[in-house]
């Protein structure tokens, strides 16, 4: 990657600029929340890039990934008035958007034969996401603290979130009951989201 | 296929990984509308989950930009959902003592479930009734994007949860329900305005794909209506002929 005009992949990225950026997306959904077209044009450069990539990551399908996220700036012009910052960050409500939509589309499309998931693990693991991620000092925090999770805790959370598998599906998969998928889903993103705000904390 | 608050607890992970059906979704936003703690939790697991995608960025086309956004500029925006009494971005202007902050949280939750529900609700009023998809749309919009607009949920007796959103000043409520089951062979849902005016038909009610139903308009309330539904014969009945598996309300002015 070259220079970064879109945030989230620019590899020569300090850390202070990513959260004024982020700290900036907020102003600027709520100006587009009041019709500021000016201020969605800047919403769109600095977005744009993590809808697409999070689309391709789960649906895998370049045209596809285009559709949708073309979708998710329709949505979040649209939805804007819906932002609270109050309730997080205008970063963590946009890949709300995103992913959700990315995966209903994954979902409407796959047929859940168990023999296509089986087939489907073979390709998603670990390792094919480290790959994938991009040399950006965002994705090495995210990487290091992913590596942080224990192996069932990685699994469940990437399946989910890289592969759109319901907690079930994941369960199949990996031949776990439900209920333990579930409990891990949520302390490997506790374990996560605690090693994220201490990357934070050390610079 | 029920689960306790507890078990509905642990499904937080999940939900922000959007790895629960759209069933779970549902209950568990509904949840959360009286759970604050799961909100928090929710809201700060999201940040860490939005950082998994925002690490797989990539570059868009160049040539996408232009249309996207002239295709935003072209679309209305939706107006806040807010809570009852209160509005949601008051003017400065407007003063006064701030009512009911608790009630915040609980319409940011239904908001979500509706923001679902519409989404999946409007893409099937897409491929099956193009042409009138302008007015019915339009409609749903200007509901959930009054300013005095006021949502209610409650369970449906026969399984699945039922929304409402209504305004008074729109004159119109909008009804959406999840996880409904598929009424007995030959007979429908049929929504109703229940009131002291009694009881009038508010139109049949099509269930799609994992029991989603509506957005359905439903126009002509009167003081101290609620919205029913019942399961009718397959052409409908001008008056109930069973017990409603759900009353929400009232909706009226």
């Amino acid at each position: 990657m070259t220079e970064g005009r879109w945030r989230g992949n620019a590899p020569d990225h300090a850390r202070g600029a990513d959260r004024q950026a982020a700290s900036g997306l907020d102003e600027l959904l709520l100006a587009v929340a009041r019709g500021s077209e000016r201020a969605y044009d800047a919403v769109y450069d600095l977005t744009s890039g993590w809808v697409l990539g999070v689309a391709r990551k789960v649906l895998r399908d370049p045209a596809q990934s285009e559709e949708v996220m073309q979708e998710v700036m329709l949505e979040v012009w649209r939805l804007a008035s819906r932002f609270d910052p109050a309730r997080g960050s205008g970063i963590s409500w946009v890949m709300t958007l995103a992913h959700r939509r990315a995966v209903d589309r994954v979902r409407s499309e796959r047929s859940h034969t168990i023999r296509e998931l089986r087939a489907a693990t073979a390709v998603i693991d670990y390792d094919d996401v480290i790959e994938a991620v991009e040399a950006s000092l965002d994705a090495q925090r995210v990487q290091r603290c992913m590596a942080s999770l224990t192996e069932l805790q990685r699994e469940c959370v990437s399946l989910a979130y890289y592969s759109g598998y319901t907690y079930r599906e994941v369960a199949e998969l990996l031949s776990v009951p439900a209920g333990t998928v579930k409990t891990r889903m949520r302390d490997g993103l506790i374990r996560l989201r605690d090693c994220l705000g201490d990357a934070k904390g050390v610079q | 296929m029920r689960s306790g608050d507890q078990d509905l607890h642990t499904l937080a992970g999940a939900y922000v990984l959007d790895a629960v059906s759209d069933d779970e979704r549902v209950r568990f936003a509904a949840h959360l509308a009286g759970c604050a703690q799961c909100r928090d939790e929710v809201d700060e697991l999201r940040e860490a989950a939005a950082r998994l995608g925002t690490a797989q960025a990539a570059r868009p086309r160049p040539e996408l930009r232009e249309p996207t956004i002239r295709a935003a500029y072209r679309t209305r925006q939706m107006g806040p959902v807010i809570a009852e009494g209160e509005p949601a971005r008051r003017p400065a202007s407007w003063g006064g003592p701030r009512r009911k902050r608790a009630t915040r949280g609980l319409v940011a939750a239904a908001a979500v479930v509706i923001a679902a529900a519409i989404g999946i609700g409007t893409h099937y009023v897409d491929m099956q009734h193009q042409p009138a998809r302008g007015t019915a749309v339009t409609g749903v919009d200007a509901v959930l994007s009054a300013p005095d607009a006021v949502m209610r949920t409650a369970p449906v007796g026969s399984g699945g949860m039922a929304i409402v959103v209504s305004s008074r000043h729109e004159h119109m409520a909008v009804f959406i329900a999840h996880g409904l089951r598929r009424p007995p062979p030959a007979s429908r849902y049929e929504l109703w305005l229940m009131g002291p005016r009694g009881e009038r038909p508010a139109g049949m009610l099509a269930i799609h794909p994992k029991g989603m139903a509506g957005p359905a308009l439903i126009a002509g309330q009167s003081a101290g209506d609620m919205v029913g539904l019942t399961i009718e014969p397959e052409r409908g009945s001008l008056r109930p002929t069973s017990p409603p598996v759900v009353m929400i309300g009232p909706t009226g002015p």
